[in-house]
Parts: structure tokens; C-alpha cells; sequence
């Protein structure tokens, strides 16, 4: 039996559970009418819920717990046979061997390529059926007794609705810790793998070293290539620096037009035009940079008379990604022209000042910290943003300000290590996670003073 | 200094130099105009070149260029029946046929020794679903319409290789080249050569993977913001959860991807290119979004109908459950749908956990090794054939469509449902 219809069998039964708790309640409540020991403390459905969630909680726990763990005990019954003393006892092979003929046994495959692996399919079938066979009879045992103590529990004035709610309390809770362990995992495992890393790498080759070449064999006091330098560049270049020429001009403008000019009608139609190019997804931009924006800027440079015109050139990406980015800089801008008190701009218009003057020296002035915050949080989508640069930018590192030559950015270089065929713990993989914590450490100090900006700046109008 | 003030000159207005100054902060108030009109039309206009230049390739990616091939099946056959491919036995008895080998010697007995080459990888299935539609095929002589290679389909559609240029030229002075829908896109996987890829592997990935992510973004995200709207004391853990989800919202979507390769892949040992581990990933990726939009829906239902369940005495699980709940619904599903749309144009964190393998068959089962749309787009951009640009443009059309309906979707229950308290 698979692990699919098992858990709606124990759904089912479940249902069942529900059924016969609701129906003995509902035998408490015909009794009790007229009789002397008063009302049913809870509604009949509350009963049923308790009876129900009884018997599935442990059940599907139980379930998760068992299909996690049964590989490798399967695994471990097939190499404890004699016949398995003849596998190869390189770890590739043997691997390779075992899980063709688990995939045989499991019905996945139907013919064997290696020889070895046709022999072991009915240890693995048996191994499989028994421990499969002790994970049903375990989920169902389970789900019985959870559910036959509840059973016995109901009484007329058993609180099954405060029981439940408890549950349900608790549920919520849960779901909303889940946020914090999601945090503390992404912290916890950028760390670990980081520290694996320091471990090899010297942190000041890391940080203040200029030459990004890793190499997999890692000798220490050397020079590996692991100098990120030229990544930090290549990332403040294009997603603070040619992205934000782009999106900052672009957005604000936008704002102030579809705010501040444009008639009701076609700030209806342009907002969501707008939001579309928030909405268009990044992998679309990066084909569009590669396919018909690089080449372009290429050939405009060659034009120009830059010999060393890259087709992979930072200003391609840095441009696409700016567009990207001109509905968040536009929403973030119109929202604080909003919030400057109404009297500012009346008092400045009452005076004389034309319209433009008006935003100009009033309106922009005080909506500054707001513009700020957005831009803050402009730049720290930019500098996460990943298959923009991917596609479009290029995979070598450079340390230049040269707008059409080729630059790597972090995102580009996690990709590039982690893409290929290492183990986990190569340096290679381990480097990926270091870029990561530095990714993840400047995007959260900049979503951080970003947030305390716009929301200092708010308290002040409010 | 009273005096000074009591001989000043009032201003002449309409000098010339006063109405110079002004036409000056006019003509300033006009500049600033178009300067504003200027970046929105810019705006428009990138998003528009770049809808056109993605419409006008991808289109020639759902047609195919297909070649007459006369079949002579008696023959070729050796005397199959139409009686023996049909019942439960078809498959089987096409499969002893040797249908590669029958395309074979029909293409070189009409287009010369080389007359296979001029075909796809895809024909043989081709013909195969033509005979198992229509059986009665087998017992005559047919003209069949079949794909040709991807450098003719190439050389047919726009500029392709001398050599091939040259073929195409030769064949269609025959007349035996046409333009055809190209099903296989739909309906197939990826494979070598552009004219046999088809999305359908990769689309039926995305859904899967879908699925998970809703199934465990959508409760978790519902209830955590239900629990901090609703219930949540004012203590440290509340405030730690609440930075959490107002951090992981912003958190770049690369590092869930090292986040699900660290603790999916290498801690719990999943599947690797899974549908599982990343509908896991995007999952801890969208919930954040939902619960945002699922606090504010929750936030604008007017406490009146709290106090007034709570009034006939509702406990306050049963207040939020059958009352809030409810009403905060249509919000919580318009949120809930963006997010799944930024989920299904998500490529970094899939590219992670390793769902950038070749998939040649669509994927059965949650465990099985599977790619997405996004990250198939992304893998065909990477292929040095130029018969993969316009397969690229054409998955990226269908993505757009799936997100602009999704989108509308979201939209349309926002007016809907939406209640103005």
C-alpha cells in the first residue's frame, strides 16, 4: 500500500471517528432532555472533533516519522544479507547499484541495467513489504487507540469544545512559529556551512581579497581565488549603481506624473500597466536582456568605439533590472507624496508656486525619507535578484567600472558554484553558502534601516 | 527702514522682464510635465517592446514545418492489416512494426539516401499516433505530413544555414513543405533537438509543485495571520514572529533555495529535483506573502462583528472561525493568489535544489526528479541550437498567460467579494 492511499485510509477512518463521537454525543443530548442531569456541556460536532483529531494527530505523525526513517532501514536489511558482500565497495557504484534495484522493487523500472542490481530486487521487494507492513500496522494502531480513548472519554459534561479549541490555539501557534523557524534555519545553516568554510578560507581572503578564481583544493596560506572583492563590485555596480540610474529617475517621475498630472482615467489604466512589470517573471527579463538588449548595447558600443565591448556587459543587466525595479521605487514614492500633509502643498500653491515648483522644493523635500526608505528597498531587491544577472551578466570576475565590459555579481557566482557536480562539503559549495550570509546579512541591514526610515518618517506627519 | 519699504517701486507685472520671468517658470512647469509623461511612456514602452519582441518569436514557436512523405503501408509492411493495430493489442503490434525503419525507407525512397535525415526525432511517434487515431491508414497508400529536423524548420520559418537554406529552397519549388500546428510543444518534453521539445513535462512539474506549495503556504499562512490578528498577546515572541515574517518577505528568493538544499536535500535526505523539495522551498517563500495579505483582510473586518458574536456567546475560536474568517475570505484569496503567482515565475531557489535536470518524460509522482516552466525557459535559453529561441519565447508566452490569468483571477475577486465596511 502506498503512502497516498494509506493517509486517505486514515483520513477516512478519521471521517469514521468524527461520525461515531458526534452520534454518542448526539445520544447524550436525546438522554439528557428531560432527564435530571441537566445539558451536554458541547455541541455534538465539538465531540466528534475531539474523537477525530485523537486518532489522526498521532496516526499521520507517526506516518511522516516512519517514511523518513524506513529507507534507510530497509537499506541496512538489504546490506546485512549475504548476498550483498559481492557489491563494489566504491561509494558510487555501490549507491548506483542499490537504488537501481529499489526502484526495480518499487515498480519504477522495469529492467535492470547492471547486472548486480537484478539480484537484489526481491531482498529489496521483501525488505520493502516488511517494513511498509510495519508502518501500516503502526499508523493504524495508533489511530485506533487514539481514537478509542477519546471514545471513552465522552461524557454529557466532558468540555469537548475547550479541548478543541486548546487544540486549535495550539495549531495556530504553531503555524505562526513556523515563521520564526523558517528564520532561524536559514540563519542557522548560512552559519554552519560559513564557519565549515572559514574553516579552510581565511576570512580576510574572503573579504578583502581581489582575485575571485576559486579553486576546489584548498591550501591554506595561499592564494585560492576565494577573494570576493570583485563580486561585492560587480553587485553594487549593477544592482545599486546602473539599476538604480535607471529605476530612481524613471520610478519617481512616474509617481509624480500619475499623481500629481494625470487625469483620474489614465492614472486607472497606467497604475496596472505599471504593476505588470513588477508581475513579469525574472527569468523573462533575463532572456530579454541576453536575447535582444546585450547585443544591442554591444553593438552601440562598438559604434562608440569601445574595442572591448563584452556581449555578456553589465549595463544590459543593470538596465533590464532597473526597469524591474521602477514599479516598486513608483509605488514607494507615490505612497509618501501621499502621506505630506495636504496644507503643504495648498500653502505653496496659494503663494504662487507653479505645480512643478511645488514639487520641487516642497513636496520632495518632505517626502525624502520616504523616497529614501523605497530606494533602500529598491536596492536590496536588486542586489538579491538572480536570474537577471544570470542570463544576462557574465560569470567572470572583474574589478572594473567599465559599463560594457563583463561583471559577476554574488547571485551569479552561488549559482555558477552550486550548478555543478561537487560534493557538499567541496569548498566550492561551501563558498556558495558565505556569499549567501553576506547576501542575507546586507539585505536584512538594508530592508532593516529601510523600514525605520519610512516608518519614523510617517510618525512624523501622523 | 520704514522709508525704504515706503519707496519701493511696485512690481511691474507687465514688463518685460516680469512676463520673460514667468514664461520662464511656465515653459520650467511644462519641461517637468513631459519630463514626468516622458518616464511612464518609457516604462510602457520597454514593457510593450518587450511583450512584442517575446509574441513575435514565440508564435513561430507553436507552428512546425512539416514534409509530405508518401507512405506506400502495404508495401512498406509487409502486409499489416488495419484489423491487426487496433484493440487492446496496438501498441504491441506497431511496436514489432519497425516504424523508425518503415519512416526510413519511405523518406529514402522519395527525398534520396539521406531522405531520413530530413525528419525529427519526433516523426516516429508522430506516425505512430496517426495509426493508432486511424488505423485504416495501414491499408492503403498515404501522403503523410510530418516534422522536418529543427535546421530546415529553421531555414523554412526565417534565415537559417546555407546548406539547409538550399534544402528547404529544393523542397518547397516541390511543394512539399507546410506550416502545421505544433502539438508536440504542447503535449511533449524536453528533448535534443528543438523541434521534438514540448513544455507539457515541464508545465505538469510547475503544477505539482504548485500544489505542495498551496497545500502548506495557504493553511500556515491563513492561521499565523489569523493567530497574530486575532489572539497573539503583546509580548517578545509575538514581536519576534512578526519580524521574522516581515524579514522573510524580503529575504532574496536565492537564499531559500540554499536554505532547502542545506536542510531538505542534505539534513533530511528528500528527493533531490524533486516537485516535493520545491514546492517545500517556494512554500516557506509564499507563506510570508499570504500571511501579510491575510493580516490585512483579517485587520479590515470591523470589530462590530466580533463584539456582536461575541455578545451571544460565541468563545472567541468560534468568533474567528465562523465569523472573521469568512468575511476576511476573498482578501486572504486574492493575496494568496499573488503570492502563487510570483511562486510560479520563480526560478533561483528550483535552480538550488537541482529541478534544472533534463526531463525527457513528464513526472508521475511527487518524488520523482521534475523541472518547472520558469527553469525549463532558463535551461532552453542556455541552448547553443538556434532552433531553441523562438521553443523559449513560446514557453515564456505561456507563462505570461498562465500569470495574467492568474493575476485577473486575483483581480476580479478583489471587485468582486471585496466589502466596503
Amino acid at each position: 500500500m502506498t503512502g497516498t492511499a494509506l493517509l486517505f485510509l486514515v483520513l477516512g477512518l478519521g471521517l469514521v471517528a468524527w461520525i461515531a463521537g458526534r452520534a454518542r454525543a448526539a445520544a447524550f443530548v436525546r438522554a439528557a432532555k428531560g432527564g435530571p442531569r441537566g445539558q451536554v456541556n458541547s455541541l455534538p460536532s465539538y465531540h466528534g472533533w475531539f474523537v477525530a483529531i485523537c486518532a489522526i494527530i498521532p496516526a499521520v505523525f507517526f506516518m511522516f516519522v516512519w517514511q523518513t526513517i524506513s529507507p534507510a532501514l530497509v537499506t541496512n536489511t538489504v546490506l546485512a544479507s549475504p548476498m550483498t558482500t559481492d557489491l563494489p565497495q566504491d561509494g558510487f557504484a555501490r549507491a548506483a547499484i542499490l537504488s537501481e534495484a529499489r526502484a526495480i522493487a518499487q515498480g519504477f523500472q522495469t529492467t535492470a541495467f547492471q547486472a548486480q542490481s537484478e539480484k537484489l530486487v526481491p531482498l529489496y521487494k521483501n525488505a520493502l513489504a516488511y517494513y511498509s507492513w510495519i508502518g501500516m500496522a503502526g499508523t493504524l494502531a495508533l489511530l485506533f487507540a487514539g481514537g478509542a480513548f477519546a471514545f471513552t472519554r465522552l461524557k454529557p459534561d466532558f468540555r469537548a469544545r475547550n479541548k478543541v479549541e486548546y487544540l486549535v490555539m495550539l495549531a495556530l501557534l504553531f503555524a505562526s512559529l513556523i515563521a520564526i523557524f523558517t528564520t532561524v534555519g536559514i540563519f542557522a545553516s548560512l552559519i554552519f556551512e560559513s564557519y565549515q568554510f572559514f574553516s579552510m578560507v581565511s576570512p580576510f581572503e574572503f573579504l578583502i581579497g581581489t582575485n575571485w578564481n576559486p579553486k576546489n583544493i584548498v591550501t591554506p596560506g595561499a592564494d585560492n581565488g576565494y577573494g570576493a572583492i570583485p563580486l561585492f563590485w560587480g553587485t553594487i555596480f549593477i544592482g545599486a549603481i546602473i539599476a538604480m540610474l535607471v529605476a530612481i529617475p524613471l520610478g519617481l517621475m512616474s509617481a509624480i506624473f500619475l499623481t500629481q498630472y494625470a487625469s483620474s482615467n489614465i492614472r486607472k489604466l497606467m497604475k496596472p500597466i505599471l504593476e505588470i512589470l513588477a508581475g513579469v517573471p525574472t527569468v523573462v527579463y533575463g532572456y530579454f536582456a541576453a536575447l535582444t538588449v546585450a547585443p544591442a548595447i554591444r553593438d552601440f558600443a562598438v559604434m562608440l568605439g569601445v574595442s572591448n565591448a563584452a556581449s555578456d556587459n553589465a549595463l544590459a543587466a543593470g538596465i533590464v533590472m532597473g526597469v524591474m525595479i521602477i514599479p516598486l521605487v513608483s509605488s514607494m514614492s507615490d505612497d509618501s507624496i501621499a502621506a505630506v500633509p495636504n496644507a503643504m502643498r495648498d500653502g505653496s500653491l496659494a503663494m504662487g508656486a507653479t505645480k512643478s515648483e511645488t514639487i520641487k522644493k516642497v513636496l520632495l523635500p518632505a517626502a525624502l525619507p520616504g523616497v529614501v526608505g523605497g530606494v533602500l528597498l529598491a536596492v536590496s531587491r536588486a542586489i538579491g535578484e538572480t536570474m537577471i544577472v544570470v542570463m544576462a551578466a557574465g560569470y567572470t570576475a572583474n574589478l572594473t567600472a567599465n559599463p560594457f565590459d563583463t561583471i559577476t555579481t554574488v547571485t551569479v557566482q552561488i549559482v555558477a558554484l552550486l550548478t555543478g557536480d561537487q560534493d557538499f562539503g567541496s569548498p566550492h559549495t561551501l563558498a556558495a553558502f558565505a556569499l549567501g550570509l553576506a547576501l542575507f546579512i546586507t539585505t536584512f541591514l538594508l530592508n532593516y534601516v529601510a523600514l525605520r526610515v519610512v516608518k519614523r518618517y510617517r510618525e512624523a506627519y501622523e | 527702514m520704514n522709508k525704504a519699504a515706503n519707496n519701493r517701486i511696485p512690481t511691474d507685472w507687465n514688463g518685460a522682464i516680469m512676463q520673460k520671468r514667468i514664461a520662464g517658470r511656465y515653459a520650467a512647469e511644462r519641461r517637468f510635465k513631459a519630463m514626468g509623461f516622458v518616464a511612464v511612456a518609457l516604462s510602457t514602452l520597454f514593457l510593450a517592446f518587450l511583450l512584442f519582441t517575446m509574441l513575435g518569436q514565440g508564435v513561430r514557436g507553436f507552428q512546425r514545418t512539416e514534409i509530405a512523405v508518401d507512405f506506400d503501408f502495404p508495401t512498406l509492411t509487409s502486409g499489416a492489416t488495419a484489423a491487426s493495430i487496433t484493440g487492446a493489442n496496438a501498441e504491441g503490434a506497431l511496436n514489432s512494426m519497425d516504424l523508425p525503419g518503415i519512416i526510413e525507407l519511405a523518406m529514402s525512397q522519395q527525398y534520396g539516401d539521406k531522405g531520413g535525415e530530413l525528419l525529427t526525432s519526433a516523426a516516429v511517434a508522430n506516425v505512430r499516433q496517426m495509426l493508432l487515431a486511424d488505423p485504416q491508414l495501414i491499408s492503403g497508400k498515404q501522403r503523410l505530413w510530418l516534422p522536418v529536423d529543427s535546421r530546415l524548420d529553421v531555414a523554412y520559418k526565417r534565415k537559417g544555414e546555407p546548406a539547409a537554406e538550399k534544402t528547404v529552397e529544393t523542397l518547397s519549388q516541390n511543394d512539399v513543405l507546410r506550416t502545421g500546428f505544433n502539438w508536440t510543444f504542447l503535449t511533449g518534453a524536453d528533448a535534443t533537438d528543438p523541434s521534438a521539445v514540448g513544455i507539457w513535462a515541464a508545465f505538469k512539474g510547475s503544477l505539482m509543485t504548485m500544489a505542495i506549495t498551496l497545500l502548506l503556504a495557504f493553511p500556515v499562512g491563513v492561521f499565523a495571520a489569523l493567530y497574530l490578528e486575532e489572539y497573539a498577546p503583546k509580548n517578545k515572541l509575538t514581536d519576534m514572529i512578526e519580524v521574522s515574517i516581515n524579514n522573510l518577505a524580503a529575504v532574496p528568493s536565492i537564499i531559500f533555495g540554499l536554505l532547502g538544499l542545506a536542510v531538505f536535500l542534505t539534513m533530511f535526505g528528500m528527493p533531490r529535483s524533486s516537485a516535493l523539495v520545491g514546492g517545500l522551498t517556494l512554500a516557506l517563500m509564499t507563506m510570508p506573502v499570504i500571511v501579510i495579505a491575510g493580516r490585512n483582510a483579517v485587520k479590515s473586518v470591523p470589530p462590530s462583528i466580533r463584539e456582536a458574536a461575541l455578545g451571544i456567546g460565541a468563545s472567541p475560536v468560534q468568533v474567528v472561525f465562523h465569523h472573521v474568517l469568512p468575511l476576511a475570505l476573498p482578501g486572504i484569496l486574492t493575496g494568496t493568489i499573488i503570492g502563487m503567482a510570483r511562486a510560479l515565475g520563480e526560478t533561483a531557489p528550483l535552480l538550488m535544489i537541482g529541478m534544472r535536470a533534463f526531463i525527457p518524460t513528464a513526472p508521475q509522482g511527487f518524488t520523482d526528479a521534475a523541472t518547472a516552466l520558469p527553469v525549463q525557459i532558463y535551461l532552453w535559453s542556455d541552448e547553443v541550437n538556434q532552433g531553441f529561441v523562438e521553443k523559449t519565447s513560446a514557453a515564456i508566452i505561456v507563462l505570461l498567460i498562465f500569470l495574467l490569468g492568474m493575476n485577473a483571477l486575483a483581480i476580479y475577486l478583489r471587485n468582486r467579494f471585496e466589502t466596503r465596511w
